[in-house]
């Protein structure tokens, strides 16, 4: 190579949301910079500005399509932490419903449609292959698979919520509706077959995962910190304290949510409209962090449920503790999926689930400063809402799930462009033949 | 099977809930997605801007634009679907009217920026990123207003049952006829015709679940909103925030309308109703503020700002 080139990748495909890659080689072919430019924002925390503090839950949501019912519940939450609600248990057990349930499609989502293509046409084949629309006329039984996972999640979350995407039935001081005892007994009746589902879903991806081990074990190695919301140790989606894990597997923080500001730090790059987020007390770069699903089972030492714990110590035995495996976050959200799973029968098996009361009768606002944690799908969430003596927002800040993740994903990206360019590591990896040739 | 029809979906500044949705009609995707050439779907298919710059103008036969048209990149792909496909659709709510991302025209954008990069709890002394990114215009300003549209589907999102239906008009060559109906008409509460003495907000006590919301004093816009959604939240004990916009004329000022409606509801003082009504432009034009009177208005204000 005789002089600098520089590779721009636009759009980023197979995400839902806005990217190019902007990758810089110098003229001794070595690459010397590595951009995930997020080319849009819509500036939320403005105009929650001035709203009634009750409609945050009602308007947040937008931001993210895939992930409306975290931001849904962490803003909730935010809400009655600085109004001092506490919403009723029944209420409670229905939020978590739904964000397992979410939990559930999601992950279906992402590993079925946006993952899945890649191991089934192998990373190499033409575009107008390697998509899920292709895996629907190649491998139908498998795109129905996950066609009814989905729907199981997404309907589920629909009765619970009033609409699969943009929900509106959590309000400040519980739900506006009860779960009734038909629309329980209908999802109780479906849950053997999507067990069934689940774990012929978790053979495929131990197949996925012994066929691409060389890739797994071998590419983007990126070790960096993690964030995750833990239940004394447990994987926790929807409450709990945050856990800060620094590269080398120590939990260096375990903390309220109230008091995020301390350990949160947040970095403007100068290429990117979504910030960077970094572990405060290590500074940026050092302390960059990810969240999602590895970083979850990373902060954690357990899953909640006896078959996602038993699927994340097969994983650990493969990937250790912490992984910095960046494509062991496909393992792990499988890991996660049962456990979702599991929780809905739970909660579904609940005796109270049916119980009407579901909202407190006297929520008054108040000024405050109120916090809201969840995870989504793609990593922690935090919500922090001020609000005056009326009840009105005067003051947001979000901190969502990509953002914790960009940082990471440009560093995991840095070092597999070096792999790729510098070394041609990838010529010398071991790949499976694709499960269908074309 | 008939050959497939070609299609476009792109991507603004949006959520992707319509494309979730539009995955949300389940099993059928086993009849619609053989149906469909593919030719641009980002967060599905491998093809690249490239691909879509390239075809010849008008050959594809469907595209769906998602979102609002807010930066260079937005804009510039909503003109090359509207160059490049035959029907163009705007999808869901944003894609009409702004949908909530216009709530973002109630203030100026370096006020946006302040809290997004420069002063913040998180966030201090950074500046607007610019790098290999897209600039920002200043206000929402709608598709409508960038490139002609042939067929609006509304809403926050289009439910997956609307999508579906619009999806098989259009593969069958039809036309999509689609309910005038309000949302009110799919509501099971029952209305007493009995005026409202107090506006309530949302949290306030525990609502009678057989009647109607407005009339307990819960505003609830749904007899000026289209019903597309067939009452999915009023009758799940949420109040209609508007998602689908106004019921056709689908241009129609929406915001106007809700607070005309609250207006025969509510016979109060003009004073009384400022006084509890803690959000009337927030409220009545959450999904629709850039193609409104009002919004318009803001709109020409940033443009006399550049002359």
């Amino acid at each position: 190579m005789t002089e600098g080139k520089t590779i721009r990748i636009d759009p980023v495909t197979r995400l839902e949301g806005h990217g190019s890659l902007t990758l810089k080689l110098g003229k001794d072919g070595k690459v010397k910079d590595v951009q995930f430019n997020v080319n849009s924002t819509r500036f939320f925390e403005k105009f929650l500005e001035g709203r009634p503090m009750e409609e945050a839950p009602r308007i947040a949501p937008r931001i993210c399509g895939i992930c409306p019912i975290p931001h849904h519940l962490a803003s909730v939450k935010a809400v009655e932490a600085a109004w001092d609600v506490t919403p009723t248990p029944t209420a409670v057990k229905l939020r978590r419903l739904m964000i397992e349930a979410k939990q559930f499609s999601s992950h279906v989502i992402h590993f079925y449609a946006l993952a899945a293509p890649d191991f089934v046409y192998g990373p190499f084949a033409n575009p107008a292959d390697r998509n899920v629309a292709a895996v629907l006329r190649d491998l139908p039984d498998v795109a129905v698979q996950a066609i009814k996972m989905m729907e199981f999640g997404q309907e589920l979350i629909k009765t619970v919520g009033a609409k699969a995407i943009h929900p509106t039935t959590a309000i400040p001081g519980g739900m506006l509706t009860s779960m009734k005892e038909e629309d329980r007994d209908f999802f109780l009746g479906r849950l053997e077959e999507i067990q069934q589902l689940t774990l012929n879903t978790v053979d495929l991806a131990k197949k996925v995962v012994t066929d691409y081990l060389d890739v797994i074990t071998k590419v983007a190695v990126t070790p960096t910190y993690y964030i995750g919301l833990s239940n004394k140790g447990t994987l926790d989606i929807y409450d709990g304290t945050v856990r800060v894990q620094e590269p080398g597997g120590e939990i260096v923080a375990d903390f309220e949510p109230k008091d995020y500001r301390k350990y949160y730090g947040e970095h403007v790059a100068k290429h990117s409209y979504a910030t960077h987020m970094y572990y405060k007390p290590a500074g940026y770069p050092e302390g960059i962090w990810r969240a999602n699903t590895l970083a979850r089972c990373n902060v954690n030492e357990r899953m909640a449920t006896p078959l996602a714990d038993a699927a994340l110590k097969e994983m650990r035995e493969l990937v250790g503790r912490p992984s910095h495996h960046t494509f062991a976050y496909h393992y792990a959200r499988i890991v996660e999926t049962v456990q979702a799973f599991e929780w809905i029968a739970k909660l579904l098996n609940d005796p109270d689930i049916c119980d009407t009361d579901v909202k407190v009768s006297d929520v008054e606002p108040k000024a405050g400063n109120g916090v809201g944690i969840v995870e989504a799908p793609r990593g922690i969430l935090m919500h922090n809402y001020v609000s005056d003596d009326k009840g009105m927002l005067t003051k947001a800040n979000l901190v969502v799930a990509t953002n914790n993740n960009i940082a990471g994903i440009e560093k995991s990206l840095m070092v597999a462009a070096k792999q790729i360019f510098e070394d041609k590591a990838h010529e010398g990896l071991t790949l499976p033949e694709p499960m269908v040739k074309r | 099977m008939a050959d497939p029809v070609s299609i476009a979906m792109g991507q603004g500044s949006s959520c992707w809930g319509c494309f979730q949705s539009l995955v949300d009609i389940h099993l059928n995707l086993a009849t619609v997605l053989p149906a469909l050439e593919i030719k641009y779907w980002q967060a599905v298919a491998d093809f690249k801007l490239h691909h879509l710059e390239s075809y010849e103008d008008k050959s594809i036969v469907v595209g769906l634009y998602e979102g609002m048209a807010r930066t260079e990149e937005d804009i510039h792909l909503l003109k090359l679907m509207r160059e490049k496909c035959q029907v163009l659709i705007a999808f869901g709510s944003c894609s009409c009217f702004g949908g909530i991302p216009g709530l973002a025209n109630f203030s100026d954008i370096e006020e946006c920026y302040d809290v997004k990069f420069r002063e913040n709890f998180t966030v201090s002394g950074g500046k607007v990123p610019s790098e290999n990114l897209p600039g920002i215009a200043p206000v929402v300003k709608p598709n409508n207003s960038y490139v002609d549209i042939d067929i609006y589907l509304p809403g926050c999102p289009p439910t997956s049952k609307l999508i579906l239906t619009a999806v098989s008009k259009l593969l069958a060559g039809e036309p999509i006829e689609l309910p005038p109906h309000t949302v009110c008409h799919y509501c099971d509460r029952e209305k007493k015709e009995t005026p409202i003495e107090k506006v309530l907000r949302p949290y306030q006590g525990i609502a009678d679940p057989d009647r109607c919301l407005l009339e307990q004093g819960y505003i609830c816009v749904g007899s000026s909103t289209w019903g597309l959604c067939e009452g999915q939240c009023v009758n799940k004990g949420a109040t209609c925030r508007g998602c689908f916009g106004p019921p056709p004329p689908i241009m129609q000022d929406h915001g106007a309308n809700s607070m005309a409606m609250l207006g025969t509801y509510a016979p109060l003082p003009p004073e009384e109703i400022k006084e509890q009504v803690k959000d009337p432009l927030g409220t009545f034009y959450r999904f629709d503020y850039p193609t409104s009177y009002l919004g318009k208005i803001r709109i020409k204000r940033e443009e006399v700002k550049k002359t």
